[in-house]
């Protein structure tokens, strides 16, 4: 007897999209546990040693205060039990101390991954906005001229380097013209906002302070331009070859010859049939943009994970360093598993796969 | 279809409208300050405790928020001056005697008294894990009565006093710290505290620290000492690249740059000043002398002759404004630095080559290729220092490597010829003893105390001389020895350049905390 098509619709363990999503997590648990045993091998094999390179000269050559510093970080332990050591101290949300912040490493990443996450996201937003417009007008006028000048533009904003553009933007836009604030995330005649969220954004909102909320989106300005460049870029490309090939489908070339057009064939066909390989790209985009902004957060004196992650690896910080490699591959499977969710959402063929 | 696009573009509307109307005022409660001397400089900063602490930026920021017993006048490193006490030493340089100056309080208003002094002192001393602890090594305190305090060392130590200088060794508020953890045994539980707070008697205390971003100074309204403030607020903030706080300087967003190359100093835009010096830093070549690490560079005839077949001054055009020929391993603002340094002579390095035995061998130059010593970068340095001894019939392969991977390997005597630094640790001339044989510098080089007697009397001499002139003349026979007989081939001495607004004047450069914050002024 079939089932009423108004009948609610239940999910139980053997929904596939249900099932879908617990492999996906379970599989996403055991990813996290070999980036651990990743991270921690790797971070040791690094050649150097931290005591000295923690201490400084003076320092490493008082055989007490080295006796001390190894004992105080347990150096002095075999590498297994240091790997146990850390995981278990990782499951109470312990990360060690940095040995150059002298910090709680949680401590330090909670401050970091917020000011990276902030300008990460805004970029995405502006890269995702900018890049699909961009992409679909070149794909609807294709052979065109404004085709090729998408084309050619896209291929600039993957082609300048970063670091060049960045330092460009700033000496251009706040020396030259003026028009951007200088360095960091809030003008020093601001006191930072009561921490919520780390998003400086949204925390200055939720103290009313408007003022400075106006100061910390200018200077999210150039930042976010310097980030989103080659994020649209590869977008434009990406977008306009997944248009192209929906373009051609008998589903869009039917609803043509039936009158469709416009904004409804656009956003309600054509983007959403190419929305797949798009989602994918803005995931790994999105992932590379927190955790590979080191050469701009280091012109923009933005206190992010980069910074961290370049301050860490240059004074063989090895507990900062792990904590890091843990942050960054648990955001990577994080958006991969969001990405894999959007996947079964969107594509039922997914959830059976 | 187009009522639903109305009502959005009219919520939009109004939410543009309503942001727009928070922003032109009402209820902002923007925490806003008022003007602020903002110092940009790359953070090395670990802890606001000034006993723990052992980084420039922390220097800086302990010289403005405590003060020490002794200090020093403006960029005059040569005399300690008094600070927080006077002293007076026995003949025999072994014990020194510090009387409070009276009426001195701290920022919580409570006086200065002998207890805070050895307190404060003990507690370094206590602190195993500091990486300040060695400034105390040897040092035995004591009080006398509430405003006298004295110093006793086994052996003379004419270094004492600067070392009194140093911020590691300031004073702080023994009540207060006590009362937060604080003890002079390695279980001092006080620097939490300090992070968050002040315990010092400095023009400044701390209003808040991030050690990722920023440290906020306020004026410390009990002060009462001889600095008169002209900014009520400092902000010092991380900056790690040096060209964006170049460009934060010439916008106008920062007053001060602490680590502007001497490149970048000689292309800065109208409205900056710059004071540049030779900085108290030396880059040198090490030629380790111990046979099993290179049969080649342990010949005290190759030394000679990589020592004459360099062109120093050619070297010199890679360090830019404020550097100098390091004319010894003393740099030319300490007692027993050398007038000149060794010139270019390919005759006389010919001749010791040959002495040498050397056959074309190519040997391979070590040196850190991320870690740049006073805006000198290594590889240029290396690569035209392996092109003047190519000149002189002397085969070089460059070996660099990061800081952290080469450290290791200079450290415990395995390099056989690399390229290094030294920087003091205080502001004395005793602090480049140890590049004598059997010292810590001298065993990087593999050279033990037997290879070279006459520079370990030497030293010895100069670290136990009781007087001024003794002491000059012992340090300056030191320096001559080590140029003519050590393992080491002094290059640099990279300059200190520290850019300013023009408006801010006051500015002078010391080795150890870089500048004094609160000795900064505007026009």
């Amino acid at each position: 007897m079939a089932k009423s098509i108004n009948a609610p619709r239940r999910y139980s363990v053997k929904s596939p999209l249900i099932g879908y999503l617990l492999r996906r997590f379970v599989t996403s648990i055991l990813l996290l546990i070999g980036v651990t045993i990743v991270t921690f091998t790797l971070t040791n094999l690094v050649p150097g040693n931290p005591v000295a390179a923690a201490l400084g000269e003076g320092a490493a050559s008082n055989p007490d205060t080295v006796a001390a510093y190894v004992e105080k970080y347990g150096l002095d332990k075999p590498l297994p039990m240091q790997y146990l050591t850390y995981v278990g101290n990782l499951l109470q949300g312990d990360m060690g101390t940095s040995l150059h912040t002298r910090q709680p490493v949680a401590d330090d990443l909670v401050k970091a991954v917020p000011a990276t996450v902030e300008v990460a996201l805004a970029s995405i937003v502006v890269s995702l906005a900018v890049g699909t417009a961009l992409g679909a007008v070149a794909a609807y006028r294709r052979g065109r001229l404004s085709d090729q000048l998408v084309r050619v533009l896209s291929l600039i904003g993957l082609s300048i380097p970063t670091f060049w553009m960045a330092l460009t933007a700033f000496n251009i836009f706040f020396l030259q013209l003026g028009i951007a604030p200088g360095s960091g995330r809030l003008s020093p005649i601001y006191a930072p906002p009561p921490s919520v969220t780390g998003l400086y954004t949204v925390d200055t909102l939720l103290a009313g302070q408007w003022e400075s909320f106006v100061d910390v989106m200018a200077h999210l300005m150039l930042p976010v331009f310097v980030l989103s460049l080659f994020t649209i870029g590869l977008l434009t490309r990406f977008v306009r070859t997944s248009v192209l090939e929906v373009l051609d489908a008998d589903y869009v070339r039917a609803g043509r010859a039936k009158g469709l057009g416009g904004s409804r064939m656009l956003f309600g066909y054509v983007l959403r049939g190419a929305s797949l390989p798009i989602l994918t790209i803005v995931g790994i985009a999105f992932g590379s943009l927190l955790s590979g902004t080191v050469l701009v957060e280091a012109v923009f004196a933005w206190p992010g994970l980069g910074t961290y992650a370049y301050l860490s690896a240059t004074s063989l910080d090895l507990p900062g360093i792990m904590g890091v490699g843990l942050v960054v591959g648990v955001i990577y499977l994080g958006i991969n598993f969001i990405v894999d969710m959007l996947y079964g959402v969107l594509d039922p063929r997914a959830r059976l796969a | 279809m187009r009522t639903t696009t109305r009502v959005t573009a009219l919520a939009f509307g109004l939410a543009a409208t309503a942001m727009l109307a928070g922003c032109s005022g009402g209820s902002d409660s923007s925490a806003k300050a008022p003007s602020s001397l903002v110092i940009d400089t790359a953070f090395t900063l670990e802890t606001g405790d000034p006993g723990r602490n052992y980084v420039p930026t922390g220097y800086m920021v302990s010289k403005a928020v405590y003060e020490t017993l002794l200090d020093f006048e403006g960029a005059d490193e040569s005399t300690p001056i008094p600070g927080l006490a006077t002293f007076e030493q026995n003949e025999d340089a072994t014990v020194f005697t510090f009387t409070l100056e009276e009426g001195r309080v701290f920022s919580d208003g409570s006086p200065i008294t002998a207890d805070d002094v050895v307190f404060s002192l003990n507690r370094v001393k206590g602190m195993v894990d500091s990486k300040a602890n060695f400034l105390m090594n040897g040092v035995e305190v004591a009080k006398i009565d509430d405003r006298t305090v004295k110093l006793t060392t086994a052996t003379p130590s004419l270094k004492l006093p600067a070392l009194m200088t140093n911020p590691s060794l300031a004073i702080l508020n023994s009540k207060l710290v006590l009362a937060n953890g604080g003890t002079t045994d390695n279980t001092d539980a006080a620097e939490e505290f300090l992070n968050a707070g002040s315990a010092g008697s400095g023009p400044y205390i701390i209003d808040s620290i991030d050690f990722a971003t920023q440290v906020v100074l306020a004026e410390n309204e009990k002060y009462n000492g001889d600095e008169k403030l002209d900014f009520s607020r400092v902000v010092i903030r991380s900056v790690s690249e040096s060209a964006t706080q170049k460009l934060n300087l010439e916008g106008g967003d920062s007053h001060v740059a602490v680590d502007l190359s001497g490149d970048q100093v000689a292309d800065l835009a109208d409205g900056v000043s710059v004071t540049s010096g030779p900085s108290a830093q030396t880059i040198f070549l090490l030629l380790n002398q111990n046979p099993e690490i290179s049969k080649i560079t342990s010949n005290p005839d190759f030394v000679d002759a990589v020592r004459y077949a360099l062109d120093y001054e050619g070297l010199l055009e890679l360090a830019g404004a404020g550097s100098e020929q390091a004319t010894g391993v003393i740099p030319p603002a300490f007692l027993g630095a050398l007038d000149s340094g060794v010139e270019r002579d390919l005759g006389k390095s010919a001749k010791s080559l040959t002495a040498s035995g050397y056959n074309d061998e190519t040997i391979t130059l070590e040196y850190p290729n991320d870690y740049p010593v006073g805006g000198v970068s290594f590889t240029p340095l290396a690569e035209r220092i392996q092109a003047q001894l190519d000149e002189a019939g002397i085969k070089l392969k460059l070996a660099p490597a990061p800081f952290t991977t080469q450290i290791d390997e200079y450290v415990n005597g395995r390099e056989a010829f690399s390229i290094w630094f030294w920087a003091p640790d205080y502001a004395d001339s005793a602090n480049f003893l140890p590049f004598a044989a059997g010292d810590k510098v001298g065993l990087r080089a593999g050279w033990n105390d037997g290879m070279s007697p006459e520079s370990v009397k030497l030293a010895s001499a100069a670290a136990n001389a009781t007087t001024v002139d003794e002491r000059e003349i012992a340090f300056r026979k030191f320096t001559e020895e080590m140029q003519k007989s050590g393992p080491f081939v002094p290059l640099i001495v990279p300059g200190s350049n520290i850019a300013t607004a023009e408006s801010i004047t006051g500015v002078a450069y010391n080795s150890t905390w870089t500048m004094d914050i609160a000795e900064l002024h505007s026009k």
